[in-house]
């Protein structure tokens, strides 16, 4: 039965990865290209915009030469402020080869002096005097630096402002930035290269651990639960931890079912066998009086495989819940309560009177209140059993629930036979059963002691008095507020 | 100052006069087959005598090209350039007047040309790829060896010795370029001011108080020197003085031994112009080693490659001075700035005593 369950689930799990799972690899590797392009973008904006800064440091130092060595050769000739050009001015900017000049003197008591007439640009920010300011303007077609200059005349025969403004196209600037430009754009995009490249290679060897146990499972055969025992980075051993205990659970959980279906068989058989032994001496009887008798004998014995088939189920499902649902608080008086109910008729019919006390008005543990039902069911059920057997009807069953500091304590007491001693230790095995002149499968104490497991609960089993058997269970309180670790 | 501006603007008129005149009869000369396809319009300064062997290889060479030559002065080729450079008639304008073409190209008349034989000029022979030079020639003195006074000039210096010695017969026996009607007579000067001022001062004065005579072009200086009318011409270009010397042996090219001042003779590609591909072309052809050797083996012109120099050119350039190599480059501005060739025109005309 598992092997089919294993067989169906494998190609949904090959279909769900296929279909929308992303490729973690596929996902680290494009998640780090894209990063390392912003910062190789980045870089490279940087690296642009400096060198730019950069050109125009260095040759504005040329153009700022030029201009003074123009600005000191402005002088008096005749009482006419004149400029002569030394030829070294235009020998600094010939450094920059290949740069066209274009230049302009003006006096504000003259007008035009020399250089381009048409050549009339304001500098961007409020001209001030005394003070060089470079800036780009487009002129005879092509970007061009200017540095512009205005100061007083300084001869004493002189009055006003004279202006020079000087510049130079921006070719070796820009041949200067863009060779730096390259040169770093180059080395940035290597180690781009580089980071990718690792990040690819990194990713196959992160990767490959997580290859190599999916791999090891794959191959296996269908019915091998063992832990994995590869070795695999430290990084892994926590996914290798929880396979192992997942393959753990899923081995307890068949080993449970096996012995489940096999004990199930087992108790069915013996029922069966009794009931073909009836059937064979009812159809042997000849009168119809103890023929009679015999199908009464076939019909109790029906009832009570119905029963064992009932408590098989309900076993199987509380055992399933127990697999599935989480656990949650629960008013533990409620399932109590309810299988008190239920009970309370059919202990009636058997003479018993079965009471509740319960002292407390919530008593909130942390569980599975259908377990806990079919717990108290059990219980109950086989104190009623209890109390009819022996020599003198018992009449009253107790079921009490009692409060303590950090537990609930629920006590289910008859006053029955009484279990002896010896057998007290053997109760909760399953199909163990004290005595075989009663109805009841010796399924129900084993599987109380699963749900007592389950919700990390006593149970002991004391004497009553004068006669009788109590069981006692205890169980922890749930508190919201604390965390759960009190509750272990 | 109004003064100054009436002569300058009456000079201004002169030129424009005179391009005038070269628009109403164009002396253009037509080389190659009538029927050749495909026109270049050449607009040089260049004697024809230098250049029309080259243009007629060149024809031979391109069959499918017919050359049409125009010879004009720098200064007016200068304004002809700017004046057309809407619709260019040439394709391709030649001159020595290094400074006017290079602020013809500063100021965006040019184009860029690249081919293998441009892109393999050396670094001072061209400038943005739109001025290319093709000679290198050295600036000399033309002596009269029969009729100089005294042992024949080294120097600068040697040369204001005769004049002081001569003082009488040196007078209105020494010739020089105008340069005010001369862009390269302007260019020589202004470079023989910048590399030796105080020389250049005294050269010039020594000029003015013997009444030198001052021309508009080369050949009718070497023309008089050669007859005697002068005994000495000042700056003039080496190319054209080692044509002469070679059929004439009156004449000696001194080249000065103080310094040599080496100059370029240069082409540019005007912007608009038509026929960009065969002005390319002509470009190239004037750089392939084998015109450059042949300009020397006739006498036309000195190379502007180095290793591909004769032995005979470089013995005459071995008798040079140091030598100063004008630079192809923004410094040309400078002597093209319009306050210093105002003021420089004016000393020059103040010391020559040449009245305006």
């Amino acid at each position: 039965m598992w092997q089919k369950f294993l067989r169906r689930q494998k190609p949904n799990k090959g279909e769900l990865v296929s279909e929308s799972t992303p490729s973690l690899r596929r996902r680290f590797i494009i998640g780090g290209i894209i990063i390392i392009s912003v910062i190789a973008a980045l870089a490279i904006n940087f690296v642009f915009e400096y060198s730019q800064r950069l050109a125009d440091i260095s040759y504005d130092r040329l153009l700022r030469s030029a201009l003074l060595q123009m600005d000191e050769n402005i002088g008096l000739i005749h009482n006419e402020v004149t400029i002569d050009i030394p030829w070294s001015a235009f020998a600094t900017l010939a450094q920059a080869n290949d740069d066209r000049v274009f230049y302009k003197v003006v006096s504000s008591s003259q007008g035009f002096i020399t250089g381009y007439r048409d050549l009339n640009i304001t500098p961007p920010n409020p001209p001030q005097l005394d003070k060089i300011q470079f800036f780009d303007r487009q002129y005879s077609g092509e970007m061009v630096r200017f540095a512009w200059l205005e100061r007083h005349l300084t001869e004493p025969e002189s009055t006003g402002t004279v202006r020079i403004i000087i510049g130079q196209t921006r070719l070796s600037r820009e041949e200067l930035s863009s060779s730096v430009t390259e040169r770093a754009v180059e080395v940035v995009l290597m180690i781009a290269l580089v980071a990718v490249a690792l990040i690819v290679i990194g990713s196959q060897l992160v990767l490959r651990p997580l290859h190599r146990i999916s791999r090891v499972l794959e191959e296996r055969q269908p019915g091998d639960l063992t832990p994995i025992d590869i070795k695999t980075p430290k990084e892994t051993y926590h996914l290798k931890m929880v396979i192992n205990h997942f393959m753990a659970r899923l081995q307890t959980n068949l080993e449970q079912l096996e012995n489940y279906t096999a004990d199930a068989a087992h108790q069915l058989r013996t029922p069966l066998a009794s009931l073909r032994a009836l059937a064979e001496n009812a159809r042997d009887k000849t009168s119809p009086e103890r023929q009679q008798e015999a199908l009464e004998n076939i019909v109790t014995q029906c009832d009570s495989l119905s029963q064992t088939v009932t408590l098989l189920l309900n076993q199987a499902v509380v055992s399933h819940r127990m697999q599935t649902n989480p656990k949650e608080p629960v008013d533990l008086l409620v399932p109590v309560t309810a299988s008190c109910r239920e009970q309370a008729i059919t202990a009636l019919h058997k003479g018993v009177s079965l009471s509740l006390e319960a002292d407390v008005e919530r008593a909130m543990v942390f569980g599975d209140a259908f377990a806990l039902q079919q717990m108290m069911q059990n219980l109950i059920e086989n104190a009623v059993r209890y109390s009819n057997l022996g020599a003198e009807q018992a009449t009253e069953v107790v079921v009490r629930v009692e409060e303590f500091s950090n537990y609930y304590r629920v006590s289910v007491i008859d006053y029955g036979a009484g279990i002896p001693e010896e057998e007290k230790k053997r109760v909760f095995e399953r199909f163990y059963r004290g005595r075989y002149d009663t109805a009841g499968s010796g399924v129900g104490l084993a599987m109380v002691k699963d749900i007592i497991d389950h919700h990390t609960a006593n149970i002991t089993i004391l004497d009553t008095q004068p006669k009788g058997t109590t069981f006692q269970i205890d169980i922890a309180k749930y508190q919201s507020s604390n965390d759960s670790g009190s509750l272990l | 100052m109004t003064k100054w501006l009436v002569v300058f603007f009456s000079l201004f008129l002169m030129s424009f006069n005179a391009f005038a005149q070269a628009l109403v009869e164009p002396k253009s000369i037509e080389f190659g087959k009538k029927d050749a396809p495909r026109v270049l319009h050449i607009h040089s300064s260049i004697d024809l005598a230098s250049f029309g062997p080259l243009i007629k290889g060149f024809v031979k060479r391109y069959p499918d090209i017919r050359v049409s030559y125009t010879d004009i002065n720098t200064s007016e080729l200068y304004q002809q350039t700017i004046k057309e450079s809407a619709h260019p008639q040439a394709s391709l304008v030649i001159s020595s007047a290094m400074g006017l073409q290079i602020k013809l190209v500063n100021d965006g008349y040019a184009q860029t040309y690249h081919s293998y034989e441009t892109d393999h000029l050396p670094s001072y022979a061209q400038w943005r790829h739109q001025v290319f030079a093709f000679s290198l020639e050295p600036v000399v003195m033309l002596v009269n060896k029969n009729r100089y006074p005294g042992p024949l000039p080294k120097d600068r210096q040697d040369v204001l010795q005769t004049i002081r010695q001569y003082s009488d017969f040196m007078k209105g026996r020494i010739g020089t370029y105008d340069i005010r009607q001369s862009g390269v007579g302007y260019l020589l000067a202004s470079q023989d001011a910048r590399q030796a001022d105080t020389t250049w001062g005294r050269l010039i004065e020594a000029f003015g108080s013997h009444q030198v005579k001052t021309y508009c072009c080369t050949h009718e200086i070497i023309d008089d020197v050669a007859s005697g009318k002068l005994v000495l011409g000042y700056n003039l270009l080496g190319s054209y003085a080692a044509q002469r010397v070679k059929e004439d042996t009156r004449l000696k090219m001194i080249l000065p031994k103080d310094y040599t001042l080496m100059v370029m003779r240069v082409g540019l590609i005007p912007k608009k112009a038509p026929n960009v591909d065969d002005a390319g072309l002509f470009l190239d052809y004037l750089l392939t080693n084998s015109v450059q050797r042949r300009m020397q083996t006739e006498t036309l012109m000195f190379p502007i490659q180095p290793d591909v120099m004769t032995k005979h050119t470089l013995d005459i350039l071995g008798k040079s001075g140091p030598q100063r190599v004008v630079e192809l480059d923004q410094q040309l501005l400078v002597g093209r700035d319009y306050a210093k060739q105002r003021r420089f025109i004016k000393s020059w005309e103040e010391a020559l005593e040449i009245p305006h």
